[in-house]
Order: C-alpha cells, then sequence, then structure tokens
C-alpha cells in the first residue's frame, strides 16, 4: 500500500489538461464563454455587471466561514441546536447568505456516527459556506467510491474510523447541500472561538478527515 | 444485465458505487475563464435560464466520450450552449459568428 501524506498529494492537474493552448490567447472554450455571455447581455438576458459581481461572491466564499459555524456550534449549545434543525438559518444568523437556492443539512458527528458527503452525479457542495470544492471531490474516483466502500476512501485520507462507529454518507442533490460538524478535539476546552475555527478546514467539513489540534502548531 | 441494459441503466455521470482508481488529491486554481463560468451559471440559475438540475442533464447529454474528455468547466460552457439552442434563446449561427468575433478581438491586441 503506498502512504499519501500532507506533503506528497499535489499530483499533477489531470482535471485540466486544456489551460496550456498559446501563450495568453485564450482557448476555444475561454472564447465561448465570452461569446455565450456577451449574447446573453445583448439580448438583455442577464445584466452587463452580473458575472463581475457574482465572481466577487465566489471570491468571498471560502472554508472559513464554514469553519466559523463550526466553532460557534461548538461553544454555543442552543446554536448548535439550531444549526442541526436548520443549517441554513443558522447560518444566515451568523451573516453567511445563500446566494443560491439551496437547503442545508448540517450532519453532526459524534463518538457513535461518523458522518460524509459527496455528491455521486456531479459536484453538488455546499458552496455558500465552504467556496468551491476541491478537484478530487468532482472527480470520478471519490464519486464512485464514497458511496460503497466509505471506510477504503476514509483510509486512502488517512482516516481510520475503529468498526463500532457507524459511517454515514450523504449523497447530495441540487436543492440539499450537507456540511459536517466534525467533533471537537480533546484538549480544546480553553480555547476561545477564534483558535477554535482555526482547527477547522474544509476537510473536516466534507468529512474526510477529523479536526485534530496539531495541524496548525498554534495551540497555547 | 446485457450491454445495452447497462447503457440504459446508467447515464454518463451516474458513477456512484461504480469501480474506479484510488483518490488523487488533486486540486487547482480556477483559470479565469473557469471562475467566469461558474458566475455564468450562477447567473443563468439566478435568472431561470438554466437551473441546475438542466445544466447537469445538459453535462449528460454530452455523452460518455465528451464527459471523459472534456474538463469540468468546458463541459459546462459546451452544455450551456446547446442547452440555450435548444431553448431557442441562442441559434449555433450566432454563437459561431460571436465566437470568431471574441477570437479576431483578442488576437488584435
Amino acid at each position: 500500500m503506498t502512504h499519501q501524506h500532507e506533503g506528497d498529494d499535489h499530483d499533477h492537474d489531470h482535471a485540466h489538461p486544456h489551460a496550456e493552448i498559446g501563450e495568453g490567447r485564450p482557448g476555444y472554450y475561454d472564447i465561448m464563454e465570452t461569446a455565450v455571455r456577451e449574447l446573453l447581455i445583448e439580448k438583455k438576458l442577464i445584466g452587463a455587471d452580473e458575472i463581475r459581481r457574482q465572481i466577487e461572491v465566489l471570491d468571498s466564499r471560502s472554508p472559513a466561514l464554514g469553519a466559523k459555524v463550526v466553532a460557534r456550534a461548538w461553544t454555543d449549545p442552543a446554536f448548535r441546536a439550531r444549526l442541526l434543525a436548520n443549517g441554513r438559518a443558522a447560518c444566515e444568523e451568523l451573516g453567511i447568505s445563500f446566494y443560491d437556492d439551496t437547503q442545508l443539512i448540517v450532519i453532526e458527528n459524534t463518538d457513535k456516527v461518523h458522518n460524509l458527503i459527496v455528491c455521486t452525479l456531479c459536484s453538488c457542495y455546499p458552496r455558500p459556506v465552504l467556496g468551491l470544492p476541491p478537484d478530487w471531490y468532482k472527480a470520478k474516483p471519490y464519486r464512485a467510491r464514497a458511496v460503497v466502500e466509505p471506510r477504503a476512501v476514509l483510509a486512502e485520507f488517512g482516516t481510520i474510523i475503529p468498526d463500532d462507529v457507524e459511517v454515514r454518507v450523504h449523497d447530495s442533490t441540487a436543492m440539499v447541500r450537507y456540511l459536517v460538524l466534525p467533533r471537537r478535539p480533546a484538549g480544546t476546552e480553553h480555547f476561545s472561538e477564534e483558535e477554535l475555527a482555526a482547527l477547522v478546514t474544509r476537510d473536516t467539513m466534507i468529512g474526510v478527515v477529523p479536526a485534530t489540534v496539531d495541524i496548525t502548531g498554534a495551540a497555547p | 444485465m446485457t450491454q445495452t441494459e447497462k447503457l440504459v441503466n446508467r447515464l454518463p455521470n451516474d458513477v456512484g458505487g461504480l469501480p474506479a482508481d484510488a483518490i488523487q488529491r488533486v486540486d487547482h486554481e480556477l483559470e479565469p475563464w473557469e471562475k467566469r463560468c461558474h458566475a455564468l451559471a450562477d447567473v443563468l440559475d439566478f435568472h431561470k435560464l438554466i437551473n441546475t438540475e438542466e445544466k447537469r442533464c445538459g453535462v449528460e447529454a454530452l455523452g460518455a466520450e465528451m464527459v471523459a474528455k472534456l474538463s469540468y468547466y468546458e463541459r459546462w460552457i459546451v452544455a450551456f450552449a446547446n442547452i440555450l439552442f435548444h431553448k431557442g434563446i441562442l441559434t449555433p449561427t450566432e454563437l459561431a459568428l460571436k465566437m470568431k468575433e471574441v477570437e479576431s478581438r483578442s488576437s488584435e491586441g
């Protein structure tokens, strides 16, 4: 078995073979995007400024938002209850707007259950709280295998789930997205909300790794 | 199941449960056009021109070969064009002419 640790998992980008066409000259699909967009603007079906403004929205979203939600849930039991009851409403409470028409279901990891999210059909993902998904989430191996051999998939991320812990896999849809609420690491009782948020990475909220104190080296 | 039954039962995107390789933890910064393409998808959805379901169906309709050979956002923009043709919002000729114009503009620079 080959092991993948932090340093050596950045393979070349197989999902993206067409980037190196010419120097600075836009490629075929780049031109197609510009042409479709300009035609729609000319027909007044979309506004001239809307793409730029939506890019700003996309750029404003990152796993830091999800981390803030998780840290609040870890420190505020009433918020945690509201988050588990209605993920979208609780995120909106923290000022995170949902620019799309999706619902959010937050699922909590416990000592009995480990949760994992996937989109087998395409790449549905809780974008308002995590930003855009990584390429591996959109690629076939993860989508194909997460639903049938989640423990083997988790092991490839270095996550070994004990046999007495149930693994639940949540398959996202166009309308319903999931976010994992990871377990709060032991020994963080004295951490501030901000310090806790620093422990919460994107992958912990997809459910492929647990939140741990040693990722940042910043534990007080 | 016969070979054709398998085809009927699984559209190209329906990969859940199929055998597949080890996960390569790859990622990349989006190219500017890819980010524009993503923003375009959102804006098309806001205006009820193409919703997420239609987009997925449009990608499926590209067929297995294109799904396999085009990159993620290449599939999206081609699917958008096809769906817009299908809905009568754009015509293939219009798009071809506009692409020619965009291309000549960029080669002038």
